[in-house]
């Protein structure tokens, strides 16, 4: 029995250490911030909740309850930090036109209300 | 017992149990003291009211956190396949989402769904006229954005099938807007 939750547990804690991995090199590798923030909000997310899980089956039951508030704050603030970045990528024409191919944002907030890109 | 502190019972009673919870060893002083913090937390902010008609069907609910999980995994594997195969050169799009949800908890738990699905993160949300607006990365929603859109869409139809009210014409009142805020320019540097 143990040794089949030893297993699951290494499965998890290496998986989940790739995942953020990987998300690193969405951050590095991704055109403009929105894109980069799909790569730290599902791979990281996922790589962490992968984690939080491999590490709970390995202490006393009592010791996973931290660990899966954790996971719900996790849960309940990466939707909101992702719409300010979001929000502000936009409004400060952060995004990279190129990769761009539709844009029904434009319409509520036109270029002319945004603040210059950084880069310009 | 009045109904405003009735309303932040159900708050009070979670603030409680966290701090409990987060000490890990319930002893009379975290017990009491935490009852202390979670009183001051809620004298300190007030927190507007959320319009939370919901009708909650079990089972399409279970339904749901099941897609849910499932498309956290599908798309933190398609997003971690595309930084490495497609890295720089992904293509992104911006679409609207016009949503059933019409509650302030139901357009929450839209905006959790849209943030898990393949490819797309939630931009902005209108709560006045009902529309998120969704960035979705082509590549890892493998289609168009058309096609993204309509995946979205039906995503959100399962939540209101599963949380919605039961009584469409009871229609929660909006809080009143806020006051107009113009994004900040840096006039005054």
């Amino acid at each position: 029995m143990s040794v089949v939750l030893d297993v699951v547990s290494a499965v998890l804690l290496i998986g989940g250490a790739l995942f953020c991995l990987l998300a690193s090199v969405g951050v590095l590798r991704f055109p403009d911030a929105v894109c980069r923030l799909h790569a730290a909000a599902k791979a990281q997310t996922l790589g962490l909740l992968m984690i939080l899980l491999g590490a709970a089956l390995q202490n006393a039951p009592r010791y996973a309850v931290p660990l899966a508030l954790v996971a719900l704050f996790q849960l309940l603030t990466i939707p909101v930090t992702g719409q300010i970045v979001g929000r502000t990528a936009y409004r400060t024409s952060s995004l990279s036109e190129a990769s761009l191919t539709e844009d029904a944002l434009a319409r509520r907030v036109p270029p002319e209300e945004r603040l210059p890109s950084p880069d310009d | 017992m009045n109904r405003p502190v009735l309303r932040r019972l159900p708050a009070l009673l979670w603030l409680w149990l966290l701090w409990v919870l987060l000490w890990s060893t319930p002893s009379a002083l975290v017990i009491v003291g935490g009852l202390l913090v979670a009183l001051s937390v809620l004298a300190v902010s007030r927190f507007p009211g959320v319009s939370r008609q919901i009708t909650v069907r079990p089972l399409r609910l279970l339904a749901l956190c099941w897609r849910l999980v499932a498309n956290l995994v599908v798309s933190a594997t398609a997003v971690a396949w595309a930084a490495v195969r497609h890295g720089p050169r992904v293509r992104a799009a911006i679409v609207e989402m016009p949503l059933d949800a019409d509650s302030d908890l139901l357009v929450t738990l839209a905006t959790l769904l849209t943030n898990v699905s393949p490819g797309s993160l939630v931009l902005e949300i209108d709560r006045r006229g009902g529309v998120l607006y969704v960035h979705v990365l082509l590549v890892v929603a493998s289609g168009e954005a058309g096609e993204a859109r309509r995946k979205l869409l039906a995503n959100e139809r399962r939540l209101v099938a599963a949380l919605g009210r039961d009584d469409p014409d009871d229609v929660p009142p909006l809080p009143p807007p806020p006051p107009s805020t113009p994004p900040s320019r840096k006039d005054d540097a």
